[in-house]
């Protein structure tokens, strides 16, 4: 078996286990790869990202729900995890960090809920505040967590105008320039984003994930 | 029946728990059920109406298992409030089978119906949409013209009286305002008496009950929406409001559907939440009328226009709950595309049709995406009255209805939803009648619906 043969083998190895949402298979799969010598930075974009993929697909098709993505999410952190020790300290690049929640006076979950998973099993470090989140909450969770986006949900056309208030309040605390700000639900448009000053707005989950990715130059 | 302070008392003092580690308790749990009582997972083969007699009843045990053991989270205090056996079999014993709502000569039965039963269901137009102050009260007029309403559901908007809705002091007016202008809007469609459900316009508890005022606002007869959140979770705004409202003698309506694709997994697992769901609506809000199914967690961008496996998900649900517990179900006929559309009227249709053998009755809310004065006309509203009439008129039980259902598929599939048109553009509010163009499209769909079998008057 050639070299390429048994890398191929242990990154599927690691897809399969991702995709099976088994946490111990992932973490022994990616101990196998880091210890055949296998870059594991190319494990990381290649088995892990490449089971993302996939398990959006999955999703959007209805053969997997939420709380596969939740426990994909768990296998992707624990193989993660031990890849990255793998990698020079100098090398590693922090993953992205999204505080996400659905706006103060609103009580709508699922949309969030599913923006949260899809960002979580794309690679990105995800802290979900859950709903109705007052803008502060929002901000103090972004500065403590070091936040790359903070991630807005609205589904009242009562309840959207919160969403400025995040905005704004960032601006009086003088953090409006550290953190990206997206939008998304029912009644948000690409109009409503504008006016209000946010960076981005996606329709769906697919949408927000890929602005959130071109926001933070990811390819 | 367990009282509502209980219930209260419960989400003080029950065990806590972090809401991540319910989510995935709650998947697990669903999952155990579903094999316990053998909850079938949807094949190709799979009909649109359930035909196996013997699944509500384990559909039904599961449902209830549920709440035995795994109970029901409070999202406030992130505490979990558990319930006896008896405790929630004392609930779906004692639990009405119908209930007066309105008053004086507008008074209405909602009822309790049976699956395959004959007849007439009962009817709610609700707007669950934004519309602007101007259009409100004639818009509230035309729906309360529809002679078979038997109670009307609010609505939401943007701005009152030249404000921005924004904070707790203009939200609690709106809400005020909301249900006086409901209330001039029946008071014009010569039904004062007509019951108003408050919609909110957030869900604080001070917002919802800020409407309540027997001489302009919510009054004993009036309901207000007290939804079970997903996931089997409550929280302490809508439980304030469901006690403030007993009190009162108002209703209580919970939006009790489970979604497809969230923590209950799949079709099978969504028919144990959406059986479970509707009894935590009973339980812990006393809220007797639901609007009973299953969805799906996409439906709600309207990506895509929704059948299977959710019509049969849907039709195990409203049967089990039917035929094993007091619930008065309502169908939420909500379609994908805009009013003033064919596939519009063909998604309701649809709908409608499978309420009507399931033995539910119809709550007639926006289009998934409204838009501003864009979700809904009178003319969708009336539609399904008159699909429902023509469904029982055809005498079709759940074998030939599902047929129909299967060949009016072949005409919504491959469609994509589309955006319709507002009430202005498609709607005469001050003649109370479609455009020409609506209408010509409203008679080309009873035609094709005739031919499929329906047998309007």
């Amino acid at each position: 078996m050639t070299n390429e043969e048994t890398k191929k083998i242990a990154l599927d190895s690691l897809k399969d286990a991702i995709l099976n949402y088994d946490t111990e298979e992932a973490q022994k799969a990616a101990q196998a790869i880091v210890d055949q010598g296998v870059d594991p930075k190319v494990a990381i974009n290649e088995a892990v990202l490449g089971a993302s993929t996939t398990l959006h697909e999955r999703f959007e098709r209805g053969e997997c729900f939420i709380p596969h993505l939740v426990m994909a999410g768990d296998a992707m952190e624990a193989a993660g995890k031990v890849l990255e020790s793998a990698i020079p300290k100098e090398q590693i690049t922090s993953k992205k960090v999204v505080v996400i929640g659905t706006v103060e006076a609103d009580l709508h979950s699922v949309g969030k809920n599913i923006v949260a998973m899809f960002f979580r099993s794309g690679g990105f470090e995800v802290h979900d505040m859950g709903v109705n989140v007052k803008a502060g909450s929002f901000i103090s969770k972004a500065v403590d967590t070091n936040a790359d986006i903070i991630a807005l949900s609205s589904l009242l056309t009562t309840t959207r105008p919160y969403m400025r208030e995040v905005i704004e309040e960032m601006e009086s605390v003088g953090v409006r320039d550290k953190f990206k700000v997206i939008v998304g639900g029912g009644p948000i448009t690409p109009e409503w984003a504008e006016e209000i000053g946010a960076d981005g707005y996606g329709t769906d989950a697919y949408e927000g994930i890929e602005v959130a990715k071109k926001l933070l130059g990811i390819s | 029946m367990i009282s509502l302070l209980d219930i209260a008392e419960r989400t003080q003092k029950g065990r806590k728990m972090p809401e991540d580690a319910w989510n995935m308790s709650l998947f697990r749990k669903i999952s155990e059920l579903v094999k316990r009582y053998e909850i079938p997972n949807y094949t190709k083969d799979t009909p649109f109406l359930n035909l196996d007699d013997d699944l509500p009843e384990r559909a039904f045990h599961a449902g209830v298992d549920l709440l035995v053991e795994h109970g029901v989270y409070c999202i406030t205090t992130g505490r979990v409030v558990e319930l006896s056996r008896d405790e929630v079999l004392g609930v779906v014993r004692e639990s009405p089978k119908e209930i007066l709502v309105g008053t004086g000569k507008d008074a209405r039965v909602m009822k309790q119906r049976k699956v395959e039963g004959k007849e007439p269901l009962n009817f709610c137009p609700g707007h669950h949409t934004p519309f602007t102050q101007d259009l409100a009260p004639i818009v509230v007029k035309n729906f309360a013209q529809i002679p078979r309403t038997d109670f009307i559901e609010g609505f939401n908007f943007t701005e009152v009286d030249g404000h921005e809705i924004f904070g707790a002091p203009i939200e609690a007016y709106a809400s005020r305002r909301q249900v006086s202008w409901m209330r001039e809007g029946v008071r014009k469609a010569g039904r004062p008496g007509l019951s108003i459900v408050l919609y909110p316009i957030t869900t604080r508890a001070e917002v919802l009950t800020a409407a309540i005022d027997p001489v302009d606002g919510l009054r004993s007869g009036d309901g207000i929406l007290t939804s079970v959140l997903p996931d089997e979770k409550i929280e302490h705004d809508l439980l304030a409001t469901a006690i403030a409202g007993e009190d009162c003698g108002l209703w209580r309506i919970s939006g009790s559907f489970s979604m497809v694709g969230g923590f209950c997994g799949g079709a099978d697992g969504a028919i144990v939440e959406g059986i479970a769901k509707p009894l935590t609506a009973m339980i812990c809000y006393r809220a007797f009328v639901n609007y009973t199914g299953v969805e799906n967690v996409s439906t709600v961008s309207a990506l895509s226009i929704p059948l299977q496996p959710l019509n049969w998900a849907r039709s195990v649900v409203n049967q089990t709950l039917n035929r094993f517990t007091n619930t008065i179900c309502m169908a939420w006929i909500i379609p994908t595309s805009g009013p003033g559309t064919e596939s519009n009227l063909l998604e309701v249709a649809f709908r409608t049709i499978e309420a009507t053998i399931n033995g539910a009755n119809l709550y007639a809310p926006r289009h998934s995406r409204a838009r501003m004065n864009a979700g809904q006309t009178p003319v969708e509203a009336e539609f399904m009255v008159e699909v429902s009439d023509a469904t029982l008129a055809a005498g079709l039980d759940r074998q030939r209805g599902g047929e129909l259902l299967s060949r009016l598929t072949q005409k919504l599939e491959g469609r994509q939803p589309e955006p319709g048109f507002t009430i202005q553009e498609c709607y005469d509010l001050v003649n109370h009648r479609p455009s020409p163009d609506y209408e010509r499209i409203h008679q080309q769909v009873k035609e094709q619906l005739t031919e499929l079998g329906l047998v309007f008057p």
